[in-house]
């Protein structure tokens, strides 16, 4: 293929004279190259429809070749953080708002559900008009907060509708105690105590009940917000909005209605928004305020830029990643296997030439038996700690030194470790690789250490971070987003 | 009225006032700089304080120090502004110096990760206790009073220390070189950059500078509230960002004035207002709402010219 | 034309494949996924070590309370491995992040992670954990004992009989006694109640309230969030002739800042009281406040040897999750005896738990509810030592 006909300069300088056009046809030229650009081929020439199947056809087999606590926290929960991520895509993705009281829309869905169809309020609607009911009342409060704020551009957008996230959180804590002044004391939501004993959801007889039966409707309930959303970006509007991400003053002066198309992506998140949160409420048989924070916002904002914002497929992939790693690694045993494969793929795939590579394999594991050797031999109480359970953990006692009383040495270990991958990172070429042996005996050193103990705690979110770092740092545009250039 | 009240609602609101004071500073300049949010200056502020926490007890711990009083704690602030700066360099560095052209939302992804590793490795190494700093036997609670105004000695100690490092900061942005090509990097980068100026260590200082106050902040905080644990960093840079919106983001004594609005507004409505304390965040962001409306860049802060 | 074909046709085989060996990967180690009814009957081999879940916060806002249950459930086992040779428990650790982003879901998850081997479940921590994977654990069958969850309609509700019990009272015991002791004990008739925002406490704060308010007391009512430290506006505010302030919070810690900040604010002289989340040695170091809690005794051999091997830091907190376990421990034990349980003879087992002389300082057995039968709280206050003597 032709050559790059300019050198690319370095990321952090800018850019002068490159236009997106320019940017878009470099992009396409590398994008088709290697196995992985075969497969990327494949998918921008597939029609919408098969590249839904790619989504649909696991999906539908997964629950029947794992378990019922797999397809929980693996299926039921990223399908309802990629509803919300679908929802959140309008009105970031697709429009370009920044909404940080976006929450608060889910919030008001599954608390609409709850007040209308729970064993504490009493009511009991039909659920599937309760849902409508969620979905209209999340709508109209989005048109309520999104009109006075159509005005205002990024960052004032986001203060105020930050605000109306706290305010709700606030609210429903401590709405059990309101006295009206003409009804008297009322209860509205069960204040910190939450809205419990949530009816499930029935539709045309069918109780949705186990944890396979709620997957199925979420995954229809997804598909079909994913339909809708496919037809609307290929609309007017959803061209308008594109439109509008990308210049709103442009827009504005192509005489599209730039407030009207606003308030339409903020009520359109929020309906969706809406949606997902009477699931929701329905699968937690209850609405508890601290679901509605700003924690699980952030998480839905990662999910999205992680995927790409305004990007339906990115929506997908940045769900399993921000939910997944995290239950992935909740086991010790499992995470010990990812923990010692990632780092074996990583360095198969990364380094080359072959020569390198085989330095790099041999002398990690040289350096570890040779370690392992001296302390036997001289410092008995460096290789007499505690293995982890399970053969892998077996095997590496070998290899690795595990001295008695960890804490203190594993804690300098990790502030070691940590400045050597940065280090790392600044090197070029000999040196990389000579110093890439100790960091790697360091890392697994740090894992059987200090990091093994906790995965079921502070370990897998501490990796959730550092793996959103060097994603963002690989690909700032999102696994699925399209690359842009800031004109300057 | 009740003058006695007001009082102490005012030295309190000054008091939190000052320890938000700082940590928006961080915020605006690096927003000035480079237009992004720093998610993770709130854990840098955590980790100040944890730092100062262990500076503390390697000089021999609150109840019977290895140095007179006062030198301990002036150790203290040094190790923990000196360590978070050098954080704060490495952050950028590391983190968002590849980001600096990609689309805006990028950085802040990146920001949030460093906020998860940050937090929870603070967990991990530190533990989920809290800490105590125990200012109590290290300086006593004395209270000084003039007239109906009573201050105690930690809370004399913030207000003062962050009076003298706001003054020190606008003196350097003012007068030194480096400040000058802090404002110059602010205004226009690329400019900057044309005129001579080495735009990356420009922004490493300004990083260096923020984080540095941000350490300083948590500081004072574990002297005087006195707890300290891994998931403080959170709501604290939350009402840092607000402060610095406040005042105008961007603007260095906007910074100042937002977070001692903050402060006193959260105050007022605590003492004041009926469930003041349980609603006391809703009213520091109507305050908010209401000055974005009135005046929609900030107090102090500068209308954006957007070129077309 | 054909090339594409190819290439659509790889992607799909690839996703198919991927998702097949990811999830038969992530497959447990026993085979079939259990089904709602048949978990309760499904054999679980008891063998040389039995595995017990424990759900708690392990990290998050809450992880400092979540290591103080741990600890004592940690020591549990390692005290129960000691005496018995054959027959050894290990734990499952489920992480809930309570008050995490995830919310409420992450204790769902967490629950639905307890593998096929476990018997029964320590936990969860709170209250609205307990009602959020109510589904979850009762369709696996499990018998699950919570330590510190203390909302009153959780064993009233008749949701989850036979499946929950707990090893501290409810807050309608804790409440009543607590505003008997004021009304009628301490005579005071201005109140200040301070909740932290939390379903715990604002529960508890709701019935003192209640019940104060209708003996005829007058009762402010305010509250904080947990993550604050700074109460020195919301002290100023408080009227120098209020007699007790009650925090009804779960953070010793910040019970110590108030009572510190309280007192260099002049108003020491304000009766100062916690509910059972402030009984602990932090709180008591204020000297002359009270505390509700079970009679647990400083002197316990069981404490005084915890104590021992954790600094000298009892960890009340997470005692009732040492009797939890103790509980499940125990039932599993009887369940074990032929070899093989099912979680079913688990959950009989938990409801004729009789244990004696608990380091509750009381002995434990079950109502219908899943409540402990006549499950006293008393009133403590410290001394200007900093230890806590019974006063009612």
């Amino acid at each position: 293929m032709a050559d790059d006909l300019t050198p690319r300069p370095p990321p952090d300088q800018p850019r002068i004279g490159v236009d997106e056009w320019v940017a878009s046809v470099e992009g396409k030229r590398e994008r088709y190259r290697g196995p992985i650009g075969w497969l990327r081929r494949g998918w921008d020439e597939a029609p919408p429809g098969v590249r839904l199947l790619v989504f649909v056809v696991p999906a539908a087999i997964f629950p029947l070749v794992t378990t019922e606590g797999n397809l929980f926290r693996y299926g039921l929960i990223t399908l309802l953080y990629a509803l919300l991520g679908l929802g959140l895509n309008v009105t970031v993705g697709f429009a370009g708002l920044l909404d940080l009281g976006y929450i608060a829309f889910f919030g008001f869905g599954a608390y609409t559900y709850g007040y209308v169809a729970s064993s504490q309020t009493g009511r009991h609607w039909p659920p599937l008009l309760a849902i409508l009911l969620a979905i209209a009342v999340a709508a109209a409060v989005g048109l309520i907060v999104g009109y006075p704020s159509r005005r205002l551009v990024g960052d004032y957008l986001a203060i105020v509708t930050l605000f109306f996230g706290q305010a709700f959180v606030v609210f429903v804590n401590n709405a059990n105690r309101i006295d009206f002044p003409l009804i008297g004391h009322a209860d509205l939501t069960g204040g910190a105590n939450g809205l419990a004993n949530i009816d499930p959801i029935k539709i045309l007889g069918w109780t949705v009940n186990t944890t396979k039966e709620y997957y199925w409707f979420t995954l229809g309930a997804f598909l079909l917000v994913m339909v809708l959303l496919y037809l609307v970006s290929e609309s007017r509007t959803g061209r308008a909005w594109k439109a509008l991400r990308e210049d709103p003053l442009a827009a504005e002066v192509m005489s599209m209605p730039v407030n009207r198309l606003k308030l339409m992506a903020f009520v359109f998140g929020a309906a969706i928004a809406g949606f997902a949160g009477a699931i929701y409420g329905s699968v937690q048989t209850g609405a508890f305020p601290g679901d509605y924070d700003v924690g699980l916002l952030i998480t839905i904002y990662a999910i999205v830029i992680l995927g790409g914002a305004g990007s339906l497929a990115g929506v997908i992939i940045g769900a399993l990643i921000v939910n997944g790693v995290p239950e992935l690694l909740r086991d010790a045993n499992e995470a010990e296997w990812v923990f010692y494969t990632t780092v074996v793929l990583l360095v198969l795939i990364k380094i080359r030439p072959w020569l390198r590579l085989a330095v790099v394999v041999v002398g990690t594991l040289a350096f570890g038996f040779v370690l392992h050797a001296i302390a036997d031999a001289a410092f008995p109480r460096w290789t007499a700690g505690n293995p982890g359970e399970g053969a892998l953990a077996h095997w590496v006692s070998h290899w690795m030194l595990l001295p008695t009383h960890s804490t203190q040495i594993a804690n300098w270990a990790y502030g070691l470790l940590i400045a050597a991958i940065l280090v790392l990172t600044l090197l070029k070429g000999w040196w990389r690789t000579i110093v890439m042996i100790p960091t790697i005996w360091l890392a697994a050193f740090v894992w059987e250490n200090l990091l093994v103990e906790q995965t079921a705690g502070a370990t897998r979110f501490l990796l959730l971070g550092a793996l959103l770092v060097v994603l963002m740092n690989a690909r700032p545009q999102g696994l699925f987003g399209t690359a842009r250039v800031e004109i300057a | 009225m009740n003058w006695s009240l007001f009082w102490d609602l005012t030295v309190s609101g000054v008091t939190l006032g000052s320890v938000y004071a700082l940590v928006a500073l961080g915020y605006s300049m690096v927003y000035g700089i480079l237009k992004l949010l720093n998610f993770a200056h709130g854990d840098v502020y955590m980790i100040g304080a944890f730092v100062g926490w262990f500076g503390l007890h390697a000089l021999g711990g609150p109840v019977s120090p290895n140095a007179a009083a006062w030198v301990v704690i002036v150790l203290m602030f040094l190790v923990a502004m000196v360590a978070c700066g050098g954080l704060g360099v490495v952050i950028e560095r590391f983190a968002y110096r590849p980001l600096r052209n990609a689309p805006r939302i990028a950085p802040l992804i990146s920001a949030l990760g460093v906020s998860f590793f940050l937090q929870n490795s603070a967990l991990l190494v530190f533990g989920a206790s809290f800490r105590d700093y125990d200012t109590f036997h290290l300086i006593g609670a004395k209270t000084y009073n003039y007239g109906d105004i009573f201050l105690s000695v930690p809370q004399i100690l913030t207000i003062v220390s962050a009076i003298g490092l706001m003054i020190g900061l606008t003196l350097l942005v003012a007068r030194t070189k480096i400040g000058k090509a802090m404002r110059a990097t602010s205004f226009d980068r690329e400019a900057a950059s044309m005129m001579g100026i080495d735009v990356d260590r420009v922004i490493a200082s300004t990083f260096f500078i923020g984080s540095a106050l941000a350490g300083a902040a948590g500081v004072m905080f574990g002297l005087v509230f006195g707890q300290i644990y891994h998931f403080m960093g959170f709501l604290a840079g939350l009402k840092g960002f607000t402060a610095a919106v406040i005042g105008g983001i961007g603007s260095i004594p906007g910074a100042m004035l937002g977070g001692l609005l903050v402060g006193l507004a959260e105050s007022y409505a605590t003492g004041y207002l009926p469930q003041g304390s349980t609603f006391q965040n809703l009213y520091v962001f109507a305050l908010l709402i209401a000055i974005i409306i009135i005046r929609p860049s900030g107090i102090l802060g500068k209308a954006d010219v957007k070129k077309v | 034309m054909r090339r594409r074909a190819t290439a659509i046709a790889a992607l799909l085989a690839l996703a198919a494949l991927a998702v097949v060996a990811a999830a038969s990967a992530k497959a447990d180690r026993a085979a079939a996924p259990a089904a709602a009814s048949s978990a309760d009957a499904r054999l679980i081999s008891c063998g040389n070590t039995r595995t017990m879940g424990v759900l708690g916060p392990i990290t998050g806002p809450a992880a400092s309370l979540g290591k103080l249950q741990i600890d004592w459930i940690k020591y549990y086992i390692s005290k129960y491995n000691k005496t018995h040779k054959k027959g050894k428990l290990r734990a499952q650790y489920g992480d809930t992040v309570l008050g995490g982003p995830g919310g409420t879901a992450e204790a769902v998850k967490a629950a639905q992670s307890m593998g096929s081997n476990v018997l029964g479940v320590v936990g969860p921590a709170g209250s609205n954990e307990v009602r959020a994977t109510t589904a979850t654990l009762k369709n696996a069958g499990f018998a699950f004992v919570s330590g510190s969850a203390t909302n009153t309609e959780l064993t009233t509700d008749g949701t989850r009989t036979g499946f929950f019990y707990r090893t501290v009272p409810p807050d309608s015991a804790q409440g009543t006694s607590v505003a008997n002791f004021i009304n009628k004990k301490l005579k005071f008739k201005r109140v200040y109640i301070i909740d932290d925002q939390e379903a715990y406490s604002t529960g508890l704060a709701d019935t003192v309230q209640s019940k104060l308010r209708s003996a005829g007391v007058t009762v402010t009512r305010d509250g904080v969030s947990q993550q604050q430290s700074d109460f020195s506006s919301l002290i100023a505010k408080i009227p120098r002739d209020t007699q007790l302030v009650y925090l009804p919070w779960q953070l010793p810690p910040k019970g110590k800042a108030f009572g510190q900040q309280l007192r260099s604010a002049g108003k020491g002289s304000i009766v100062l009281m916690g509910s059972d989340g402030l009984f602990d040695g932090e709180f008591a170091s204020l000297g002359n406040v009270y505390a509700s809690s079970f009679p647990t005794s400083a002197t316990n051999a069981v404490v005084k040897a915890f104590k021992k091997s954790h600094g000298g830091d009892p960890e009340y907190f997470g005692a009732p999750s040492f009797v939890a376990a103790q509980v499940v421990g125990g039932a599993i034990e009887r369940a074990c005896k032929d070899g093989k349980a099912t979680r079913g003879e688990v959950r009989a087992q938990v409801r004729k738990t009789n244990l004696k002389k608990t380091v509750l300082g009381l002995n434990v057995s079950y109502n219908a509810q899943g409540d402990i039968k006549g499950g006293q709280f008393g009133i403590w206050k410290a001394n200007a030592a900093g230890t806590f003597n019974p006063v009612s």
